[in-house]
C-alpha cells in the first residue's frame, strides 16, 4: 500500500569550504525516511540511509512538526545563509509549504541576537526535536552513531 | 497569504501556501533524485507482513506517552514482554520534559509484536499510549514515489514471500 500523503519534511544544514560540500540531510516522503551525511574530515565517506517507517512514527513526526507551529513563521528576517554555512527546511503540511533557508546557528545566543527570534527559535528547537527523533530511529535501526 | 502564481503544484488542488526564500534558491539536496545508492536493510528473513527487522531486533515505537514519564517506568512496563535491548526516551529540546514517544527494542519479533498486542491502547500514566513497529518493509518495487522509477539496479522483487 502506497503511502498517498503529500506530507513531506527536509532538512539540509552544510557548508562548502576546504574540506569540500559537507552537510547532513535528512527527507522524509511518503514512508520513506532518508539521512545522508557527508563529512570529509578524517573520513571521507558519505553515509546514505534509508528506512521505511511505520505509521505510527509518521504521525509522530508530523505531530512534533504541526504542534512547533513552524508553518506559521516565516524566514524572510531571518539571517541569511553566508559563508559559514546554511540551513534549509521545507516541510509540506497540510495546506501549507514551506522552504525556509538561513545560517547556521551556533547557539540560542545568535537566536535571541536575530531580528526574528520568536520565529528563529520555533525553527531550532524543530530542528533539534527532528534531529533527536530521527538519530534515534537511525541508531536503532542500523547502530551506527551519527555525528 | 501569499499565494502568488506558483499555484502549480501537482498534487495541490488549489489552496496551498507557499511561503518561504528556499523556494527561489534550493541547494541541490543529496536525498533528491537518487534512487539507488542508500543503504538499507533489506528484511527478507521474516515472514511477517508488514514489520521490518532491524540490525540487532526489533523497534516498537509507543506514542502519546506522558511528559513527565520516566525509563523506569517504561522499563517497567515493556519488560514484561522480553528483555529490553534498547529504549530511547527523548526529551523536548525546549522544555526538558519527554517529548511524548518512545522507542524500545527488543531481540525477537515474538516478543515486540507480544508488547505491541499488550500495550496499544492501554493507560500508562493516565494516557493512552498507541504501539507499533517503527520500521516496515519497503512497499513492492522499493520506489518512495509511487509509479516513478530511474536506473534501479536491482530487479523488482517479485511479491515478497
Amino acid at each position: 500500500m502506497a503511502d498517498t500523503d503529500p506530507f513531506y519534511f527536509r532538512y539540509y544544514t552544510g557548508h562548502s569550504g576546504k574540506h569540500g560540500h559537507e552537510f547532513l540531510e535528512f527527507e522524509y516522503s511518503h514512508g520513506r525516511l532518508r539521512y545522508a551525511n557527508n563529512s570529509n574530515y578524517r573520513n571521507d565517506s558519505l553515509i546514505r540511509k534509508e528506512m521505511w517507517i511505520g505509521p505510527l512514527v509518521v504521525k509522530e513526526l508530523k505531530r512534533i512538526v504541526e504542534t512547533s507551529e513552524i508553518v506559521k513563521e516565516d524566514d524572510a528576517n531571518w539571517p541569511k545563509p553566508n559563508i559559514v554555512g546554511k540551513q534549509e527546511l521545507e516541510i509540506r503540511v497540510g495546506s501549507h509549504h514551506i522552504s525556509f533557508e538561513t545560517a547556521k546557528i551556533g547557539s540560542l545566543m545568535d537566536v535571541s541576537e536575530s531580528e526574528d527570534p520568536e520565529g528563529l527559535r520555533v525553527f531550532y528547537y524543530l530542528v533539534q526535536d527532528v534531529k533527536c527523533l530521527v538519530f534515534s530511529l537511525i541508531s536503532l535501526n542500523f547502530k551506527i552513531k551519527p555525528i | 497569504m501569499s499565494d502568488d502564481g506558483m499555484a502549480i503544484d501537482e498534487t495541490g488542488g488549489g489552496g496551498l501556501r507557499r511561503k518561504g526564500r528556499g523556494f527561489k534558491s534550493r541547494t541541490a539536496g543529496e536525498s533528491k533524485d537518487s534512487e539507488e545508492t542508500y543503504d538499507r536493510l533489506d528484511t527478507k528473513d521474516a515472514s511477517e507482513q508488514r514489520a521490518a527487522r532491524s540490525v540487532e531486533g526489533w523497534i516498537v515505537m509507543v506514542a502519546n506517552v506522558h511528559e513527565e514519564a520516566t525509563e523506569e517506568e517504561l522499563n517497567d512496563k515493556f519488560a514484561d514482554f522480553g528483555e529490553i535491548k534498547n529504549l530511547h526516551l527523548n526529551l523536548d529540546r525546549r522544555t526538558g520534559y519527554v517529548k511524548g514517544y518512545a522507542l524500545v527494542e527488543y531481540e525477537t519479533h515474538r516478543e515486540a509484536k507480544a508488547a505491541i498486542d499488550g500495550l496499544n491502547g492501554t493507560d500508562i500514566l493516565g494516557q493512552i499510549v498507541s504501539c507499533d513497529f517503527a520500521f516496515v518493509r519497503p512497499p513492492a518495487g522499493g520506489g518512495g514515489k509511487p509509479g516513478r522509477r530511474d536506473g534501479r539496479k536491482r530487479s523488482a522483487s517479485p511479491g515478497r514471500r
